[in-house]
């Protein structure tokens, strides 16, 4: 990987030098929708993407590029879409390679919405998703049909924090001639680039961590530039002739950023999930600060986890980083840093002491959310599954007494003083059923 | 464009547009580890101006096969050969580093089929020191490395770019990679054996353009200046940029080569 700068320059300052007009050291925010074309030459240059520059906020905009352009950098890819959230991304990443008839391999250890989007959504267009372990390397090899055309998994799970072994399944994909995408949400590129350890196409959720103070919701492919897209018969979208701008391959024309052109002329002109451009100065606020604040979140991860494995109202804990987590050794090779700051624990006492802990945390917010500066917790049982049975709950690897917690950056003593109060009155529910 | 040339299978852009015979060609011809992708920004613009553009992968580079040229001379005979091959009498020459020298040669050996000549960070020779040969034998993704960041300015460096997005540093590596491992070696050594372009360049009638890169850490200004002085009529533009000016600085080539284009006329 060619990097002239290491993570925490290239977090501050790639895709923005200060203003060459105004001398602004702060990327701007370009709010506006469209842009004054110089001459018609210029405008049908534009238009049929044959040099850069923006022409419509909907495709690109100078704000969203110089996030683009910092993410690419930051994650080792050759280009970058942003776009207006994590699922848009994933979305983008599945209709610009896949087509009717064609077939997925996905973890079923995912995000629920990921999960949804493949098995209930694609499949009404004809796009078949088959679910398999993620470190089943065997299983993962099996699944993969000649109509394959996307393997995709999360480095993380979420939220059962399984590891993937992004580098062995890389290595099945390439011999297979098959893209991998990975969803690298919850590691970000200050702990694991995909990207380096063979994987084709990258996936975030800027909401979280990357943004990381829960003020923006965004999300971003990168490319990989390292996939072979030439099999016409394969890939026809990315290498066939496409129904605009002459018929050209994006293969042939973009080569290494092909799919990403694909992305931009088709996905975001077509579908439209376009970043606000205040987001993407949202978010690049938050870049600036990600090495910080990912070193913190892992510090006060591991000083949770003390806490937790030591607390008698915990029933169970699970995090990568803990040796009897079942992925502990891949977590250790390929996250050397860290796993994130997502931890899992059951609470004795199941559904309703769950319910009582949540109810009883004053400075843990209570919410749909992960990776904000502040310490998130949500219990599934009561939320987001509560019309589920216990039983349902196993199913879709879930328990009911199963809390999700996202470590934020406060002084943790604080928070394992806000956890205390939460674990007394849970533990008044058990006792009172004992 | 796949084309059989010489019992292999070669590739060369033409901007997703077939030849049309009365239109005049532009040949972009890549530099030395590089392939058709050093001149994304311009090949499609120009077919969009009404010119066939070929832009060839030379043999073992990008998507061409058969054995790579091991000479300058080599690279022009082929080249020669290809244009012979698609019928295509006359042509303006653009060529970027390597391929300065390569259309210094044709220029010479060739002038039948010079309409006009583009230098874009070029020089008459291009010595390469004996680390950077050693290492593209060695490890050549270290050489990537190593071209790839030095080609650059500090805009490039920091993935700066008007096409949104991309990320100048690791494409330009991706685009090195897609050639087979020791085609850089060979280029290179290409580059330092070949001693005609001072001579190559006195020979020169025609009106051409330079346009040098400030900032160039692989072919020095200093080089791009004295290939100028030598060539008879061959007016220049500086760019504020690194060696990859097609990609840091592709609107303000694309301008300069239009402008030159008129003045053929």
């Amino acid at each position: 990987m060619s990097e002239k700068y290491r993570f925490d320059t290239m977090s501050l300052h790639s895709g923005h030098v200060p203003d060459k007009e105004t001398g602004s050291r702060a990327v701007p925010i370009y709010q506006t929708t469209s842009y004054v074309f110089k001459d018609t030459d210029e405008a049908a240059a534009l238009y049929n993407m044959e040099v850069g520059g923006h022409l419509y906020t909907r495709i690109s905009n100078p704000t969203i590029a110089t996030l683009e352009q910092r993410l690419a950098s930051l994650d080792g890819g050759v280009s970058c879409v942003a776009c207006s959230s994590g699922m848009a991304a994933m979305h983008l990443v599945v209709t610009a390679i896949c087509s009717n008839g064609d077939h997925i391999v996905a973890s079923n250890k995912m995000y629920g919405a990921n999960i949804n989007l493949l098995q209930h959504t694609m499949t009404r267009f004809g796009i078949e998703t088959e679910f398999v372990n993620p470190n089943n390397l065997e299983e993962i090899e099996k699944a993969i049909k000649p109509n394959t055309k996307l393997v995709f998994g999360e480095v993380i799970g979420n939220p059962g924090l399984d590891v993937m072994n992004v580098p062995e399944v890389a290595k099945i994909c390439k011999k297979k001639n098959v893209p991998l995408a990975i969803d690298a949400t919850f590691n970000t590129p200050f702990l694991m680039k995909p990207i380096s350890h063979g994987a084709n196409i990258v996936i975030h959720s800027l909401t979280k961590w990357i943004g990381g103070h829960g003020i923006a919701i965004g999300g971003a492919v990168i490319n990989g530039g390292n996939f072979d897209w030439g099999n016409k018969e394969k890939f026809p979208t990315i290498s066939g002739p496409h129904f605009a701008m002459n018929g050209i391959s994006f293969w042939e024309e973009f080569g290494p950023s092909a799919l990403t052109a694909k992305i931009r002329a088709e996905g975001m002109y077509n579908f439209g999930p376009s970043l606000s451009p205040n987001n993407a100065f949202y978010i690049l606020q938050g870049i600036e600060t990600l090495s910080l604040r990912m070193k913190k979140h892992i510090e006060n991860t591991k000083m949770m986890l003390e806490f937790l494995k030591e607390n008698e109202a915990v029933s169970w804990l699970r995090h990568p980083d803990l040796e009897n987590h079942p992925d502990h050794k891949i977590a250790k090779k390929i996250l050397p840093l860290g796993s994130g700051s997502i931890i899992v624990f059951g609470i004795k006492g199941g559904r309703d002491a769950g319910k009582a802990f949540i109810e009883n945390v004053k400075l843990s917010s209570h919410l749909a959310n992960v990776g904000d500066a502040k310490t998130l917790l949500i219990h599934p049982g009561s939320t987001t599954h509560s019309h589920l049975s216990s039983e349902a709950m196993k199913m879709s690897g879930l328990t009911d007494d199963m809390i999700r917690l996202s470590v934020g950056l406060e002084d943790i003593e604080d928070i394992k003083i806000d956890f205390e109060k939460g674990f007394k009155a849970a533990a008044k529910i058990l006792s009172k059923r004992s | 464009m796949y084309k059989d040339f010489k019992g292999n299978k070669v590739y060369f852009s033409t901007g997703g547009l077939n030849l049309v015979n009365d239109k005049e060609t532009l040949c972009f011809v890549h530099g030395a580890g590089q392939n058709h992708y050093s001149f994304t920004q311009q090949i499609r613009y120009f077919v969009s101006q009404g010119y066939n553009v070929v832009a060839p992968d030379f043999p073992s580079h990008g998507f061409s096969e058969g054995n790579q040229t091991t000479s300058i001379e080599e690279d022009m005979l082929w080249l020669a050969e290809l244009l012979a091959f698609l019928k295509i009498e006359k042509a303006t020459f653009i060529g970027h580093s390597q391929g300065c020298l390569t259309i210094l040669e044709l220029a010479e050996k060739k002038p039948e089929l010079v309409m006009g000549l583009v230098f874009v960070a070029g020089a008459m020779s291009i010595p390469v020191n004996d680390f950077l040969i050693d290492t593209s034998i060695n490890n050549p993704e270290k050489a990537y490395d190593f071209m790839v960041t030095w080609g650059q300015d500090s805009y490039g460096s920091f993935s700066i770019s008007d096409w949104p997005g991309h990320n100048h540093l690791a494409e330009g590596n991706a685009v090195m990679k897609m050639n087979d491992p020791s085609v850089l070696s060979t280029d290179l050594k290409s580059c330092n054996l070949y001693e005609n372009g001072k001579q190559a360049a006195s020979k020169i009638n025609i009106n051409c353009l330079a346009v040098l890169a400030k900032f160039d850490m692989m072919t020095p200004l200093k080089k791009g200046l004295q290939m100028v002085e030598n060539i008879k009529q061959c007016d220049y533009k500086i760019l504020e940029c690194g060696h990859f000016l097609p990609i840091e600085k592709p609107k303000e080539l694309n301008a300069l080569i239009k402008n030159y284009l008129i003045s053929l006329k």
